[in-house]
């Protein structure tokens, strides 16, 4: 009896480290993964120098826990044993039922000053009008859904800060009452970070009143679902694989008349609206204007004042709202743009300026003192 | 490479294992030397000549040593002297040397630059392990190994490279030349090289994020909660970590034929710090006693004698945890109590059985805290806070939190770091323990395979070409 468990305990674990050994070698490498949203380790090149300098060594660890075979379930795995031992969040996001929640952490005071200063930078340093924006994320609307006592920062209280340091702006816009008028409705997805389009459409109410337009009434629309399987970032960092997707909606068609010139490509390419490819793939949220790109101009199709926004992704839906209003809307990122923003501004005479940020990325985005620049 | 890695528990250990039963046993010894070297020099692969040369070194030193001490006895110290100071040297050199230069370079007018070498891996648990052999054959305590393949092989040897046990040459001089590897010392090689596996990654790795949160709190934002909630998490995480390291190297030792010393005894159910300190890396103890408390004449010589060697010793001991006067005071501050206790407290303590164990734990947490924090001004805040002068209150809404979600995790390392679990264990039916300690090897292997996958799992959420 004491000799079979031995055996039956010496091949549980011969099994378990020969079978992944023989596993991994054969199941193919993926050069991608869809639900991380990023590209995998794959087994490094040899070479003397790389294995000298550590860096083959290093990759090489990277691929093996990389391409470890069934990894996307090991990594649900152990999101389910952090719930079970009694935590409520798993890589730097809470789990709320049927909703993900990440994590925010505040800078501090000083660190807002110095972020909020670069924002005046740019008012001062151009003659058109700039508004200022900051979207709060749903950790901050949705905060009643958050485990007791969870320790997120208040993004209010950033927002407050950043608001009040400003001085030389024409507006800074109240999309944190606009949201919060209507935190029951489905205004930020459940699997990401970013707002729906009714939050977005919330989000360009508060706009026009700051901007003293009149926005079109919700009735206007003609709403279209255009996935149901949607499952964002928070759903891939979190590992909470087994929260339903999200559904995501239009609400302004594209009927054409309006073109969507990338200029970070040398020759501009023209692109949609909504680039539908990406319904087909794990990135959903970027067929609103086909994702990042450093630079691009709309050409509306309509008459009006021209606009130049300072983005960040949550702004990819809202423009789709923007559009009637504006003759020209140029979107520049500053993640990716790298001449000076001021001079493009005057150059293009640009009617008003919009630098709206979530809070998220305002906190830590690394390129906002380009808007100095 | 360390253990508890993808690229050790699914690649190397099984072509390691694979390999070593398939060569008949004449090369074992030889396959065991070269993977040791692969093992060793992962990381940095320059430093196996490092590791080549300290191998050498010794290697010789032994031979002369052994040679010299029926004839020349006094050519024999020679050779011993020249050996202990070039083995302190290097570590000196390349474990030390910037902390020295750093120090002399606050005095006005002078400047050392650093040099800021990696510290080889393992190098003050193989120097240690080294150093002893040529000791050991000056004093007779030891065979001279005039195989050098076989002396690297117990150098290098890889499950106790790194981290322990400080495995004397003496003890496993036998083994080198011969190992009657059996079913049943694998299967308890298995058995225990789980469980160590379990103590790091489910239990120390994670029991150190709830530490990771509390570190680098400020005077206004430790509570005495949270002050409490991080050293003890520490506590545990130091044990599990550095024990379950330990079980591992004990494991893999006997998967491959060998017999290590134990290295922990249950620490934390000491009654006095002298107690601790016999149950806590016994191998480390054991090695300053023999080579240092005792040669010094250790409580031969008279008391003040006795209780400077005491303070060597720990000061000592102290620095070896690390390049940094922290440890110094650290070493300083276990000297304070065991010293105390001589002189007079453990003949009190004997009589409170009960007050012992608290002072014990007392002591030994709050000493992980000046342990841990590398600023004294950061150790000044934690036990203001956690002996009731801290600046923040009691507890607050986000103490509740982590205390809720790691509460379970808390209270079953508590309780493994008992003998209770094992005691409790052994009084199952038999036939319940034989089925279970399978399922319990194959539960442990999942779960932390799936930790150690997702311990880089960092998806790249703003994607961009």
């Amino acid at each position: 009896m004491k000799k079979t468990c031995q055996i039956i305990a010496i091949a549980v674990f011969l099994l378990f480290i020969g079978g992944f050994f023989v596993l991994n070698i054969v199941t193919p490498d993926r050069e991608f993964s869809p639900q991380e949203n990023k590209y995998l380790q794959m087994l490094p090149d040899f070479s003397f120098k790389a294995l000298f300098s550590g860096k083959f060594t290093k990759d090489f660890e990277d691929y093996t826990t990389e391409q470890f075979a069934f990894r996307d379930a090991w990594i649900t795995m152990k999101a389910r044993c952090e719930l079970l031992s009694g935590k409520k969040e798993n890589n730097g996001s809470y789990y709320c039922g049927d909703t993900i929640l990440p994590d925010f952490d505040d800078p501090g005071q000083a660190e807002i000053d110095r972020r909020a200063d670069f924002v005046d930078a740019l008012a001062e340093a151009v003659d058109a009008p700039v508004y200022f924006g900051l979207i709060p994320g749903a950790t901050e609307i949705n905060a009643s859904l958050l485990p007791k006592n969870a320790p997120a920062d208040s993004q209010q209280t950033v927002l407050d800060w950043a608001y009040g340091r400003v001085r030389s702006t024409a507006g800074n816009i109240d999309l944190a009452s606009a949201l919060g008028a209507h935190k029951d409705e489905y205004i930020f997805y459940r699997t990401d970070h970013h707002w729906t389009s009714l939050g977005a459409y919330y989000g360009y109410t508060a706009l026009c009143e700051s901007m003293g337009l009149t926005p079109s009434p919700l009735s206007a629309y003609d709403r279209q679902t255009v996935s149901e399987d949607f499952c964002g970032t928070t759903w891939s960092s979190s590992g909470f694989t087994w929260v339903k997707p999200d559904t995501i909606e239009t609400f302004v068609p594209d009927d054409g008349s309006v073109t969507v010139m990338n200029l970070e490509k040398q020759p501009p390419v023209a692109g949609p609206l909504y680039d539908t490819s990406f319904l087909d793939v794990k990135d959903k949220y970027s067929m609103f204007l086909g994702g990042n790109s450093a630079l691009r101009s709309i050409d509306t199709g309509h008459d009006g004042p021209t606009l130049l926004i300072v983005r960040d992704s949550y702004t990819d839906s809202l423009v789709p709202f923007l559009l009637e209003h504006f003759s020209r809307i140029d979107l520049v990122d500053l993640r990716y743009y790298r001449d000076s923003l001021a001079r493009y501004i005057e150059d293009n005479g640009f009617d008003s300026v919009l630098v709206l940020y979530s809070v998220s990325n305002f906190t830590t985005d690394q390129n906002l003192f380009l808007l100095a620049m | 490479m360390v253990f508890s890695s993808i690229l050790f528990l699914f690649i190397y250990l099984p072509i390691v294992l694979a390999v070593y039963y398939l060569v008949p046993s004449r090369w074992r010894n030889l396959w065991l030397f070269i993977v040791n070297l692969v093992f060793y020099g992962w990381g940095e692969p320059v430093y196996i000549l490092l590791m080549v040369f300290s191998i050498w070194l010794n290697y010789v030193s032994g031979l002369l040593i052994g040679k010299y001490v029926p004839v020349e006895k006094k050519k024999a110290r020679i050779v011993l002297a020249v050996n202990t100071v070039a083995n302190l040297a290097m570590l000196f050199f390349f474990k030390y040397f910037d902390l020295v230069a750093e120090t002399l370079s606050l005095i006005p007018g002078v400047r050392v630059p650093k040099l800021g070498l990696s510290l080889p891996i393992g190098i003050s648990f193989y120097t240690f392990q080294t150093m002893s052999y040529p000791i050991d054959v000056y004093r007779g305590d030891s065979y001279v190994q005039k195989n050098f393949i076989k002396f690297g092989t117990f150098v290098a040897l890889f499950p106790q490279l790194i981290a322990g046990p400080i495995v004397r040459y003496k003890d496993i001089a036998r083994q080198l030349d011969k190992r009657h590897e059996s079913l049943d010392q694998f299967a308890d090689g298995v058995r225990r090289f789980v469980v160590g596996l379990g103590k790091k990654v489910l239990i120390a790795n994670n029991v150190g994020l709830l530490w990771d949160v509390y570190a680098n709190a400020g005077a206004g934002e430790l509570t005495f909660v949270g002050s409490w909630l991080a050293a003890v998490a520490f506590s545990l995480q130091i044990y599990f970590d550095f024990s379950g390291y330990s079980d591992m190297a004990i494991g893999l030792g006997k998967m491959l034929g060998f017999e290590f010393l134990e290295n922990f005894n249950y620490p934390y159910i000491s009654r006095t710090v002298t107690e601790f300190w016999r149950r806590w890396h016994i191998s480390l103890s054991t090695w300053f006693r023999d080579y240092v408390y005792i040669p010094l004449g250790g409580s031969r010589k008279g008391l003040p004698r006795q209780l400077l060697n005491l303070l060597i010793v720990w000061s000592l001991t102290g620095l070896w945890h690390g390049a940094s006067w922290t440890f110094l005071f650290w070493g300083l501050y276990y000297a304070f109590f065991l010293i105390l206790e001589k002189l007079f407290l453990l003949k009190w303590l004997d009589r409170h059985k009960a007050v012992g164990h608290v002072y014990t734990l007392l002591v030994a947490v709050s000493g992980w805290v000046i342990f841990q924090q590398t600023s004294v001004s950061q150790t000044l805040v934690f036990f203001r806070a956690m002996y009731g002068l801290g600046q923040a209150g009691f507890c607050t809404g986000r103490d509740l939190y982590y205390m809720a979600g790691y509460g379970p995790l808390l209270l079953a390392a508590c309780f493994a770091s008992l003998p209770a679990g094992r005691a409790l264990f052994a009084r199952l039916p038999e036939k319940l323990r034989s089925a279970a300690v399978p399922a319990l090897i194959a539960l442990v292997l999942v779960i932390s395979t799936a930790y150690l996958v997702d311990s880089t799992y960092n998806p790249f959420l703003y994607f961009r070409f």
